[in-house]
């Protein structure tokens, strides 16, 4: 995969998972300070999807010689500007780790698009690609070194009085410690194994449809259908980092 | 001030450290009361707290499906989570500061919108920390506000 289409590929990506996100920032029942600083977002968002897919922008300038992703840099940096009004209106991150992934996206295809020299522009793409690998793996790491997710317990808390699980029928769950405790294992070791699969491409995209399907269970479970959406936005990165290094 | 306050939140999301789900402590609820316009003074005897957007009972695998492309009210409440994670722990009195207006402004608004509060009544929210005790699931007030008028914070 060529840098430039893996590029326009995330930015697609990024685009309809903020599209996503910015849509539930619009409805009727949130205050009008958060719609007026969402609206920008899903314009934005809406003109990089069409710039990435090769669609004519009208109201941006557009050569003749139209290549996609030509406006892509002054979107990207738009999207930036937007993010550094919205993050002082919630003080922070809105959704947690699913926005803090949202911002790195944005902030290393951003670099990507906008640096002066292809290294440096690899170097910023590659990043993003190095932090979703360090993602699932950190996220084992302090699981395994945690006793109470080596027994079990803390998977069984997480669904006993956690403000994670969607449903009543769903915090049952806590009363079959044996299943938790061996969907415990199965995460950690997921988690911790996920680096050796960029060892091989059939690996490593396998690798990616297990995280996927592993996001869209908590997603399920827990309600968290924003990381499910930006996680997989991340994955062109990957696929792009290993073939760049492995060849 | 824009945008150096946004570039201050900005920055870190460059060095993620991703700990999710690292240390399962005990977790937040909030829970509301709405008194009458004559019942909001500070002798108020043992209100009838709610708790705010109890879980549903039973959530159907096609509403966890439909969920995964739109969860407006789940995604607010669990920033509610957070604002009350901030609020307990806050470092500064500008976190607190912030987390509490946005606590009772998203209440109230929600609670007027299902008519479950008037203009002229007062809110008040508590915050409960959910823990396991042994093999007990036991809960403890750490935040109790003060009684606010709905119709202040439902005109930001």
């Amino acid at each position: 995969m060529m840098l430039a289409s893996a590029l326009r590929l995330s930015d697609a990506m990024m685009a309809l998972a903020f599209i996503q996100q910015s849509l539930e920032h619009l409805r009727p029942a949130v205050r009008l300070q958060e719609r007026l600083l969402f609206a920008p977002r899903l314009i934005l968002s809406l003109l990089l999807l069409a710039d990435a897919a090769g669609w004519a922008l009208p109201v941006l300038y557009t050569p003749v010689l139209y290549t996609p992703g030509l406006h892509a840099p002054v979107l990207l940096g738009a999207l930036v500007v937007n993010h550094l009004a919205i993050l002082p209106f919630f003080n922070g991150t809105y959704n947690g780790g699913a926005d803090r992934m949202s911002l790195l996206i944005l902030l290393c295809l951003t670099l990507a698009h906008i640096l002066p020299e292809p290294a440096w522009r690899e170097l910023a793409f590659g990043y993003l690609g190095m932090q979703l690998l360090l993602s699932y793996f950190m996220s084992g790491w302090v699981k395994v070194v945690n006793r109470d997710w080596r027994q079990g317990r803390a998977l069984r808390d997480v669904f006993l009085f956690s403000a994670y699980p969607v449903g009543e029928n769903i915090r049952r769950w806590a009363s079959r410690p044996g299943l938790l405790t061996t969907m415990g294992w199965a995460v950690m070791g997921f988690e911790l194994a996920f680096p050796l699969t960029v060892l091989s491409r059939p690996a490593l995209v396998a690798g990616l449809v297990v995280a996927a399907l592993f996001h869209g269970a908590n997603a399920c479970l827990f309600g968290l259908n924003r990381f499910f959406w930006i996680w997989i936005c991340a994955y062109p990165s990957i696929l792009w980092l290993q073939e760049r290094i492995l060849g | 001030m824009f945008p150096l306050t946004g570039l201050r939140l900005l920055l870190p999301a460059l060095v993620p450290s991703w700990r999710f789900f690292d240390a399962v402590t005990a977790s937040p609820r909030v829970d509301y009361v709405v008194l009458g316009p004559f019942e909001a003074g500070p002798d108020e005897a043992d209100p009838a707290w709610q708790e705010f957007r109890p879980r549903s009972e039973v959530v159907t695998v096609a509403t966890m499906l439909r969920r995964l492309l739109w969860n407006p009210q789940w995604n607010e409440s669990l920033f509610l989570v957070s604002l009350s994670e901030r609020l307990i722990h806050a470092a500064t009195g500008e976190t607190a500061l912030h987390s509490q207006r946005e606590l009772l402004l998203r209440v109230a608004r929600d609670l007027h919108r299902r008519g479950l509060a008037s203009p002229d009544a007062f809110l008040q929210i508590r915050l409960r920390l959910v823990g396991r005790e042994g093999e007990h699931v036991d809960s403890a007030v750490v935040y109790l506000s003060a009684p606010c008028a709905m119709e202040a914070l439902l005109t930001p």
